[in-house]
């Protein structure tokens, strides 16, 4: 009953606190360019107005267009389930480990080209190629620096890592790899959820998009769950980072106040590091698009040298 | 080995990790300005390094040396470096003999093999610093490559700084350091060596309008 209750909690704060963080992120952008910002609630409001709109569907698109926004947001939130949020031990953490999360967050990628094609617009059709070009770089790298962290704690299921981590179960052992991994999966996830040096999020311009040129057919509540979907996949990438690489604070046990305090402490290990996300969006420009494959061939040579590390260093 | 000691040893890994990390940005870097920054950010975190090294070890010299590396590598050399750009007028390397992707594997490649070579000598060197002394080896590495690879004057002078940086680091992790005078004096030598590349720099600006070095073979009255 109490495990239930835990995957309710989880369920709900991933789905809630996803706009929040996109939020975050625009308000500190915002502030740094000198201006005040919509409030940080605005993709609330956003995700409400176009949930009540009526959605318009081009007649030459086939079902996988109207699936597509369900499967995305089911793998999204089925990903964001299987790690562990506030608690080390992850309720739902036999249903998968490390690897299942990666693969589920990559067949919403998959579906989601698949929607940008159907639909048969110019646009959509390049934002899916250019989405593969990324995906498919960005996956070996956060293979390899998942793979790196998973052998210094010696499991590949994510709450052992996280809560022999949290511990400090053999697990501090390798700094190196640790912050060569860390380098990699952040790299990653700056490409993987569409943030600056690789996609700008916040333009419609044909020239840069890669995640909007994809999503542009879609409307009403289609657009809402595929804007919802892309903000949990962020929240599921930062909980990753900060769960395991800096997990202090997480509730090891089920007691009220560790796990009140586990709470705590992600919200603002959360928040702190989409400050950190919207500071290098204004820091720095968009990667030209064949710039790309460069910044994810520094995060793959680096989860490698993190793997390196992790056996030269060990004894 | 007592816990404190151990911490210690991780800690100084973390270090020298954080300046190996820096040599992989500088390698991917183009933008000449961001280059110099790097460096000063490489130099910081040697001089914490140095100074942690110090402190664990109790060799009072050492926080000279990390003092001197701040003043030096972090303050005056960019700073001439900063002014070369300013005054040349280049921001970016747009030609070079490695392109980024292939540098960067190159450079992995060159990690793996410092931390073979080193692997026989680390069980004889130091706890405290023995894994920095691989480190400490691909970064010497990596600054010689960054010589190699690129075209710019300005970018040459930087790899051979990020050498320099690395035999500190090497010096600091297989010796505790050298003995000041040492230190003093390789600290001058780089700063002269920095100031002479600066108006070198210039009067091969002045001759072929470019600070590329490949130009140097061309013949000119």
């Amino acid at each position: 009953m109490l495990q239930v209750l835990l995957v309710a909690v989880q369920l709900i704060m991933l789905l809630s606190l996803s706009p929040f963080i996109v939020g975050l992120i625009r308000k500190v952008k915002a502030r740094l360019q000198c201006r005040r910002g919509a409030s940080v609630l605005q993709p609330y409001a956003d995700l409400a107005k176009l949930f009540r709109k009526e959605p318009v569907i081009s007649s030459t698109t086939s079902w996988i267009f109207t699936a597509a926004p369900y499967i995305v947001f089911a793998s999204t939130v089925a990903a964001g389930l299987l790690m562990p949020v506030f608690v080390s031990r992850s309720p739902l953490n036999f249903a998968g480990n490390i690897i299942a999360l990666v693969y589920l967050l990559a067949l919403g990628t998959f579906f989601m080209i698949l929607a940008g094609l159907d639909a048969g617009s110019a646009f959509g059709g390049m934002g899916s190629s250019r989405e593969a070009i990324v995906a498919t770089l960005a996956e070996p790298a956060m293979m390899l620096s998942i793979l790196a962290i998973a052998l210094t704690a010696g499991s590949t299921n994510l709450s052992t890592i996280v809560h022999k981590s949290a511990l400090l179960e053999g697990v501090v052992l390798a700094p190196p790899a640790h912050l060569m991994a860390l380098a990699a999966l952040f790299i990653v996830t700056l490409a993987e959820t569409g943030r600056v040096p690789v996609d700008n999020p916040a333009t419609h311009l044909e020239l840069t998009m890669i995640h909007e040129a994809m999503v542009l057919e879609y409307s009403g509540r289609y657009l809402a769950l595929m804007e919802w979907a892309a903000g949990i996949k962020l929240l599921v990438f930062l909980t990753l980072i900060v769960n395991v690489f800096a997990p202090w604070g997480i509730a090891t046990s089920l007691t009220p106040s560790s796990v009140a305090l586990g709470v705590v402490v992600y919200l603002l290990k959360v928040s702190g590091l989409a400050v950190v996300i919207g500071v290098i969006e204004s820091m720095f420009a968009k990667l030209r698009l064949f710039r790309v494959p460069e910044l994810l061939g520094a995060a793959f040579i680096l989860s490698l040298l993190a793997l390196v590390f992790f056996y030269t260093l060990r004894g | 080995m007592p816990v404190s000691t151990h911490l210690g040893s991780q800690l100084v890994d973390l270090c020298s990790v954080l300046l190996l990390l820096c040599c992989f940005a500088i390698v991917a870097q183009r933008r000449l300005s961001a280059c110099v920054d790097l460096f000063a950010l490489q130099s910081v975190f040697l001089a914490a390094t140095a100074a942690l090294v110090a402190f664990l070890t109790g060799h009072r010299h050492i926080y000279f040396a990390a003092a001197l590396t701040i003043v030096i590598k972090v303050i005056v050399l960019p700073r001439i470096l900063r002014k070369v750009i300013e005054r040349l007028n280049v921001s970016r390397e747009l030609v070079m003999n490695v392109n980024v992707p292939a540098g960067l594997l190159i450079c992995g490649a060159l990690v793996i093999v410092s931390f073979f070579i080193t692997q026989p000598i680390i069980p004889l060197g130091y706890l405290l610093t023995r894994d920095s002394l691989a480190i400490a080896l691909a970064i010497v590495l990596i600054g010689f490559f960054t010589m190699i690879a690129r075209k710019k004057a300005v970018t040459q002078m930087v790899g051979f700084l990020v050498m320099e940086n690395g035999v500190f680091l090497g010096a600091t992790a297989a010796a505790y350091g050298m003995p000041l005078i040492v230190e003093l004096g390789v600290f001058f030598d780089v700063l002269v060596a920095g100031l002479i590349v600066g108006i070198y720099t210039h009067r091969l600006q002045d001759a072929f309008d470019s600070v590329d070095t490949s130009t140097l073979t061309v013949l000119k009255e």
